[in-house]
């Protein structure tokens, strides 16, 4: 989500990227969340784009809304940098906080957040692309600096530092539908505990399968897929249960 | 084109929403329906007895009925009249395609049944916008209905203090986002989980760059549920206290009140009491066609296998005789939201659900209905404006496929 | 009136919401006299075992509760540490004494597989015992919500009213008169964890 002038006023909306590129606007984040709810989505990732200390206050407000209408696990995540924002977020509702850049540049704050508040309250968000060589590397500042990790060795850092999930993002394939890096997805999957997010690249719900199965994913996040079809959680759900995948179906 | 796999009992394909089939091939809705026979339906219709005591008498109407004048609408009002003897204020939503049997349906059910009926139609400019931002990202371009007949009503309940809102038939018939064992109650909730598109009036705002005035769209927004909860609102389908039987009920509308039904394209002959309401009714089963592989003549079929009164082997020749007709009402459309043809199948295309493939040129041409030259044409898009949205949405539908 | 207990540990802001949602009239007890002003109370719980039953003691909410929940008879719900410290004994960590008002031990998960990933987070699906009002309008295994690394382990079978399968029998509900224990989070469960909570207020004895 990032803040954006509809009509006279400026508010948060929810957007869809492409490769972490110029977004399209999508809803308010709270009336997207209560609608997900609904149907019964599993979790809710709220990441602040813009992640400007700007956006800091109306980013708590859009927590505290949330965490009043919906009734369900939710992560949030863009600009965290310190444990007070951490507990910012976690005393205004979030049941989970995500760091991506932050993480990076201070890795200690991995372990002190997982020591006050809990490692499952701690999401490690790990941005991914290849580099000029062909080589894949985790970016950080929403996908615009290299680093020199590769993200197979950073997801296994960060459980060692003391996160609780991994949330893997494929820079390259955000918003393409062109379906997950399931490569990637498996070789992390093996080679940590905690559960990996899989997310980036979901255009069928065939996928979500695929991300399941092949790639060992604990859990498949989208954006795009389902703000921009005639798409569902309960009817991906359904299609995924359908394929074998042990998952919850609503009725 | 691939072929889709089916249920084995009914013919619903992999491709409708929410499906599941379990290892002998035969899909959930067809298990709900087995559900359906478990309920206890004498307990049920208590319930409903008390319920309406405890609202009867209390207000300026017993009771809201939301109506539309095709048979699951004129059934409820009826039903609730003769069996309750209620006074109902009856709500209308017109969504602008209203047909011309249909109306004096209506018009015969108000005059034999003497009710109250407040109508409402929401500004057309407004509409055609949302008919096209809605196909454009859902590739469906009823929000403004499906948004509109559900959330209208609960705002009239307000402002007339009738707390009581009696809908129709429950969605277990058709899919699987509540199963018969489930209170369904027609709240904000299943107006979220499924009726809205997965697109409040507030998102819908926003995807049109706030290039419309709130209050243009507040007809189409789910009222706060403070609101309704101070009046004490239940709103509940009929269809969860007495079982639905589409033919016994239609026959006694079509009895007691002179209801007719009409043609609809692509509908076989012998169903003329299934959504007559509404002239783009054909474009909206043809989009389902391009998206889904299938369309009307399955859903119909499939309901029939389950009451038993059609064979699944007559149900795929019907299917292959009926399904997949270019509508003629198309044209009609394509000027409403400044669409050329080409444009529209590659929107539509662009929400094809997989597996499914689907091939223009394999297309044939649908029959035109009797009241074809009846149905409006005013209030076509301007080309410019369609270009303002169409460009906005920039083709972010496309995939790979 | 329902009354949320506040001891310092909790995750107050949702439970307090999801009462808010379903209609009920929710105020926050911060001192353990205001018990004497409630019907129905709520125990929330997120952290660690001896740091809640010495919280609650030191607040004196220990006393107060005991008055309130076995003489008085106030229907309350536990929910996560809120339910485990109702258990006689708890062993995260060191041993230490509860609320004494189940005959059950809180033990690690690990106790019943060694290998399981702790804590457990995610949905669940929770069998439930039939014929509890609390589970009225409920499917026989509604998916819940859960996040816990100890569970209770309960002597009677009695006391216990759901479960799950997490390495083993998990307790997920326990029950006896007045007072019930939810592990998962019903304030995070969506649809059937408010049905849940709405079915809690309505319990009659």
């Amino acid at each position: 989500m990032r803040l954006a002038r509809i009509g006279a006023s400026e508010q948060m909306v929810l957007v869809n990227t492409s490769q972490f590129n110029p977004c399209v606007d999508i809803g308010d984040p709270v009336s997207q969340a209560k609608i997900y709810e609904a149907q019964a989505a599993d979790e809710l990732i709220f990441l602040d784009i813009d992640a400007s200390l700007n956006n800091r206050k109306t980013t708590t407000s859009v927590v505290r809304k949330a965490a009043e209408e919906i009734f369900m696990p939710f992560t949030v995540g863009g600009g965290v940098r310190s444990i007070d924002d951490f507990r910012e977020l976690l005393s205004n509702g979030a049941d989970k906080v995500s760091i991506n850049t932050a993480a990076i540049e201070s890795p200690e704050l991995i372990s002190k957040a997982a020591e006050m508040f809990g490692s499952q309250c701690v999401v490690l968000s790990i941005d991914y692309k290849n580099d000029a060589n062909g080589q894949p590397r985790v970016w950080i500042r929403g996908g615009k600096t290299r680093t020199d990790w590769h993200p197979l060795d950073w997801a296994i850092e960060g459980q060692r530092l003391g996160c609780g999930e991994i949330l893997l993002t494929s820079i390259d394939r955000d918003g393409t539908c062109a379906g997950l890096d399931l490569q990637m997805i498996r070789r992390i999957a093996d080679a940590v505990t905690v559960p990996v997010i899989a997310s980036g690249g979901c255009g069928k719900a065939s996928h979500f399968v695929d991300g399941f199965l092949e790639g060992k994913a604990d859990a498949v996040a989208a954006g795009t897929y389902f703000s921009s079809k005639d798409q569902n959680p309960m009817q991906a759900r359904a299609h995924i249960n359908t394929a074998g995948v042990p998952i919850r179906l609503h009725t | 084109m691939t072929e889709l796999v089916r249920c084995t009992r009914c013919v619903l394909p992999q491709t409708h929403e929410t499906i599941t089939f379990d290892e002998n091939g035969v899909c959930n809705i067809c298990r709900q329906q087995e559900k359906k026979e478990e309920i206890k339906w004498d307990g049920k219709k208590k319930e409903l007895g008390e319920l309406i005591e405890s609202y009867r008498g209390k207000y300026q109407y017993d009771c809201l009925v939301p109506f539309s004048g095709g048979k699951d609408s004129t059934w409820t009002l009826y039903y609730l009249m003769k069996e309750y003897g209620l006074k109902p204020l009856v709500v209308r939503f017109d969504h602008g395609f209203l047909r011309p049997v249909l109306q004096e349906n209506a018009q015969k059910t108000f005059r034999h049944l003497g009710v109250d009926v407040h109508q409402f139609t929401p500004n057309w400019k407004i509409v055609r916008k949302l008919m096209l931002q809605s196909f454009l990202e859902k590739g469906d371009f009823c929000w403004h209905c499906h948004t509109g007949i559900f959330s209208y009503p609960m705002w009239v309940a307000l402002r007339y203090n009738v707390p009581l809102i009696f809908w129709g038939e429950p969605s277990s018939e058709y899919t699987a986002y509540y199963s018969y064992d489930q209170p369904e109650e027609v709240d904000e909730k299943r107006f979220n989980r499924y009726i809205n598109l997965g697109i409040s009036a507030q998102d819908m705002r926003i995807r049109l760059g706030g290039d419309v005035d709130e209050r243009d769209l507040m007809c189409f927004s789910y009222p706060p549920l403070k609101e309704l909860r101070r009046i004490n609102y239940r709103s509940v389908c009929l269809g969860s206290y007495i079982p639905w039987d589409v033919k016994k009920q239609t026959a006694i509308i079509q009895e007691e009140l002179g209801w007719e039904g009409d043609q609809v394209e692509g509908v076989p002959p012998g169903y003329e009491y299934e959504k007559i309401e509404c002239y783009m009714q054909g474009v909206r089963d043809y989009i389902k066609y391009i998206k889904r592989g299938y369309t009307r003549p399955s859903h119909l079929a499939s309901l029939d296998i389950r009451n038993d009164r059609l064979q699944r082997e007559e149900a795929m020749r019907m299917i292959k005789e009926h399904e997949g007709k270019r509508p003629p009402s198309l044209d009609l459309f394509l000027e409403f939201i400044g669409l050329t043809e080409k444009e529209f199948l590659e929107v539509a295309m662009s929400h094809v659900v997989s597996p499914h493939q689907f091939d223009p040129a394999k297309v044939a041409d649908g029959v035109k209905l009797h009241d074809f030259t009846k149905w409006s044409r005013d209030g076509a898009m301007p080309r410019e404006e369609a270009i303002v949205q169409l460009q906005r949405w920039g083709g972010r539908g496309e995939t790979n496929r | 009136m329902i009354g949320v207990v506040d001891y310092g540990m909790g995750n107050l802001l949702s439970v307090c919401n999801a009462l808010e949602m379903i209609g009920a009239q929710v105020t926050i007890i911060t001192r353990p006299e205001d018990l004497q002003d409630v019907e129905r109370i709520v125990l929330p719980g997120v952290g660690a075992f001896h740091d809640c039953m010495r919280n609650l003691e030191d607040k004196g909410f220990r006393e107060a509760l005991d008055e309130a929940v076995l003489r008085e008879e106030k229907p309350i719900l536990g929910i996560c540490l809120g339910m485990q410290v109702m258990a006689r004994k708890g062993y995260e960590g060191h041993e230490s004494e509860g609320l004494g008002w189940f005959d059950a031990e809180v033990v690690s998960l690990r106790s019943l597989d060694s290998s399981i990933r702790i804590p457990q987070v995610g949905w669940n699906d929770v069998s439930l015992k039939e014929g509890s009002p609390l589970f009225q309008g409920l499917p026989r295994s509604p998916d819940l919500y859960f996040v816990h690394s100890y569970f209770m382990k309960c002597t009677s079978e009695d006391d216990v009213l759901g479960t799950c399968n997490y390495g083993g029998l998990v307790t997920a509900v326990v029950g006896r008169k007045n007072i019930f224990g939810m592990q998962f989070h019903p304030e995070k469960s969506q649809e059937y964890g408010l049905k849940l909570l709405q079915n809690f207020i309505d319990w009659k004895s």
